[in-house]
């Protein structure tokens, strides 16, 4: 495949696409705030001295709903993007997906027991609550992922295809369990499960967003380090070995980046699919496979494109809100199938 | 940053607060919870509502104003565009730090019971009074309600002196397919009881059913809770798929009737006594017609 683009014109690109969506975050929602005014609220906010007559109302809705929405969804965004590029160079298959490895079944199943489980137990404090369910979802994505890492090796080695099988399996026994929560869950209940389950940048809080930054800033800083190794591993792993790539110690780390971005991510957004699948997978048709230009330039357009879905969720319905995992997949698959067939013609 | 910031939300929602105060009642409202809108229109406020939830769906009218999502799934800022002065919502209401972000930007988030008894109707009743500047007409309300559910309650007395409750079971959702029956600790079971029906479901919540353990029930009555399921037509196309729910007692003698699902929504709404009193009629039909 020839790539589309020069890196360096995507990286341009991309930046820019990702400063006009960050800003159209700020500026746009169902409260219209004058344009001026939300440029002066946005210095303000960035400590510049400005004076704050008549811009009460725009700081709030900028300083305390907008602006943790907008990161959440850079972060959210990125975090899913890359960990999709983690998994493709992993499986060295473009259809692989966060899910494989069990980290959203086990998110999701974490969230039932949380959400039933709080819900049986009469509910809990205001103060926990929401920790509680992150938490948990946090715990059952890593647990799970732990879990099929151990199932696919043998004799110190990681076999890729056992644990994608693993993967699978535990996908499913996580899909039944959360299916017997959803049958025990009362109606409240039940609701609360399905919109955890569509996803949503709704109710961002600060306190909830900056472990999730930490570690897509983390993952961000680190991924790129093995670029060259992801590199070496789509020749197969004992081609990779050969070029001296400590393949299982890769391999480790793919997982692990993978376990803790998308644990993390799932915790504080629910679930958003779709994004981490596709964004890599559009970025190679434009930019070809090599992973020095495809890890960064997934993150941005990961952040990109779940910000652009975000802005859709609050606009189209407004005073009301759609779940945002409805309209990522609703945009992405569309220019996804765009993308194919135009190379076909 | 973050501590000027909500420094400011505080100031900005004390102002706000004040200027509440000190010029009377909110005008402006947004509800969410069926059963709260209607006691607000009850009480004369629907000039006042700019925006109602989904599950706000009686009176009519109120289908024509924004719709602010379902009453779980609030969006702040959303809410914020209508420029409300109170949102008022049930327990259901949230997610919690949305409501946070709502209450910051100086909007008064006033909350009520969604519980079906008369104890929370009766502080719902109150609150909603003072809010809307209609204490006495809500008084007055409450009597008449408690007098209707009182008189519901004497009849039932008299009928069960001589008569058995019937066995019935409730159905809701998803027309054609497989019908949730509703079990304990459900508002539809507390419905059944008022009316003078003996709930033959001892699940708890509402739950698929077996169409074996539906026939061994063998209820006297059916209840349908459907939007999609009313009319005779669609009822003989439900027969006519579930042979099984045909060859129940209730449908062999025609004994089926319906109620409005959004009757079970969201604590006692003023429309509850009325239909008590036709679910009773229909439990009890030939002593019913003797009682006035």
């Amino acid at each position: 495949m020839t790539t589309l683009v020069k890196p360096r014109t995507l990286f341009i690109g991309l930046t820019l696409l990702c400063g006009l969506a960050t800003w159209l975050s700020l500026a746009l929602g169902p409260v219209s705030l004058p344009l001026w005014d939300t440029l002066r609220a946005a210095l303000r906010l960035m400590g510049l001295p400005i004076d704050a007559h008549g811009l009460e109302q725009a700081e709030l809705i900028l300083g305390q709903i907008r602006l943790p929405r907008t990161l959440l969804g850079l972060a959210v965004g990125g975090v899913l993007a890359l960990s999709g590029v983690a998994m493709q160079g992993l499986f060295r298959n473009p259809l692989a997906d966060p899910g494989l490895v069990g980290v959203s079944s086990g998110a999701a199943l974490g969230a039932a027991v949380a959400i039933v489980g709080s819900a049986f137990l009469g509910g809990l404090p205001d103060v926990f609550g929401p920790y509680v369910l992150s938490l948990c979802a946090f715990a059952g994505g890593l647990g799970v992922t732990a879990l099929v890492y151990r199932l696919g090796r043998r004799d110190g080695q990681t076999h890729v295809a056992t644990m994608l099988l693993a993967g699978i399996a535990l996908t499913a026994l996580s899909g039944s369990a959360v299916g017997l929560f959803t049958y025990l869950a009362d109606d409240a209940t039940l609701r609360t499960l399905t919109f955890w389950n569509l996803g949503s940048l709704n109710g961002a809080s600060y306190s909830r967003l900056w472990p999730l930054l930490l570690v897509t800033a983390g993952v961000a800083l680190w991924l790129p380090r093995r670029a060259k190794a992801l590199n070496a591993l789509l020749l197969g792993e004992s081609e990779a070995s050969h070029l001296g790539v400590d393949v299982e110690g890769l391999k480790r780390e793919l997982v692990f980046c993978t376990a803790l971005g998308v644990g993390a991510a799932v915790a504080a957004a629910g679930m958003i699919g779709f994004v981490g699948l596709v964004v890599p997978h559009l970025v190679r048709l434009l930019a070809g496979p090599d992973h020095r230009v495809l890890l960064p330039a997934s993150v941005l357009a990961g952040a990109s494109l779940l910000l652009c879905a975000d802005l859709v969720a609050r606009l189209a319905l407004a005073p009301a809100e759609l779940p945002i995992g409805i309209v990522t997949a609703f945009i992405g698959a569309p220019f996804f199938l765009y993308l194919l067939l135009r190379g076909r013609a | 940053m973050r501590l000027s910031t909500s420094a400011i939300a505080l100031v900005v929602g004390l102002l706000i607060n004040h200027g509440a105060l000190a010029s009377e009642l909110p005008q402006r409202w947004v509800s969410a919870g069926g059963a709260l809108s209607e006691w607000v229109v009850a009480l004369g406020g629907e000039p006042k509502l700019v925006g109602v939830d989904t599950t706000s769906q009686h009176p009519a009218t109120l289908k024509t104003l924004p719709s602010i999502g379902y009453q779980r799934q609030l969006s702040a800022e959303g809410i914020l565009s209508l420029r409300p002065q109170v949102l008022a919502g049930t327990e259901e209401m949230g997610p919690p730090p949305v409501l946070a972000q709502i209450r910051s930007a100086g909007v008064q988030v006033e909350m009520f019971s969604a519980q079906p008894d008369l104890q929370a109707l009766k502080s719902n009743l109150e609150q909603l009074g003072t809010l809307l500047g209609k204490e006495a007409e809500a008084r007055a309300l409450f009597g008449d309600y408690e007098q209707a559910l009182q008189r519901q309650k004497n009849r039932l007395v008299k009928i069960q002196a001589t008569r058995q409750a019937p066995g019935v079971l409730l159905l809701v959702g998803n027309a054609g397919g497989k019908p949730l029956v509703a079990g304990r600790d459900t508002a539809a079971d507390w419905m059944l009881r008022q009316a003078g029906g003996h709930n033959l479901a001892t699940h708890t919540g509402y739950k698929p059913f077996s169409a074996e353990s539906l026939a061994g029930l063998s209820p006297q009555v059916l209840v349908f809770a459907d939007r999609a399921l009313t009319g005779e037509a669609a009822r003989a196309a439900l027969f006519k798929e579930n042979p099984i729910l045909a060859s129940t007692p209730a449908a062999k003698q025609g004994r089926v009737l319906e109620v409005d699902p959004t009757l079970l929504v969201g604590g006692l709404g003023p429309r509850l006594p009325q239909n008590l009193e036709v679910l009773s009629a229909g439990f009890y039909p030939t002593l019913s017609e003797a009682t006035p």
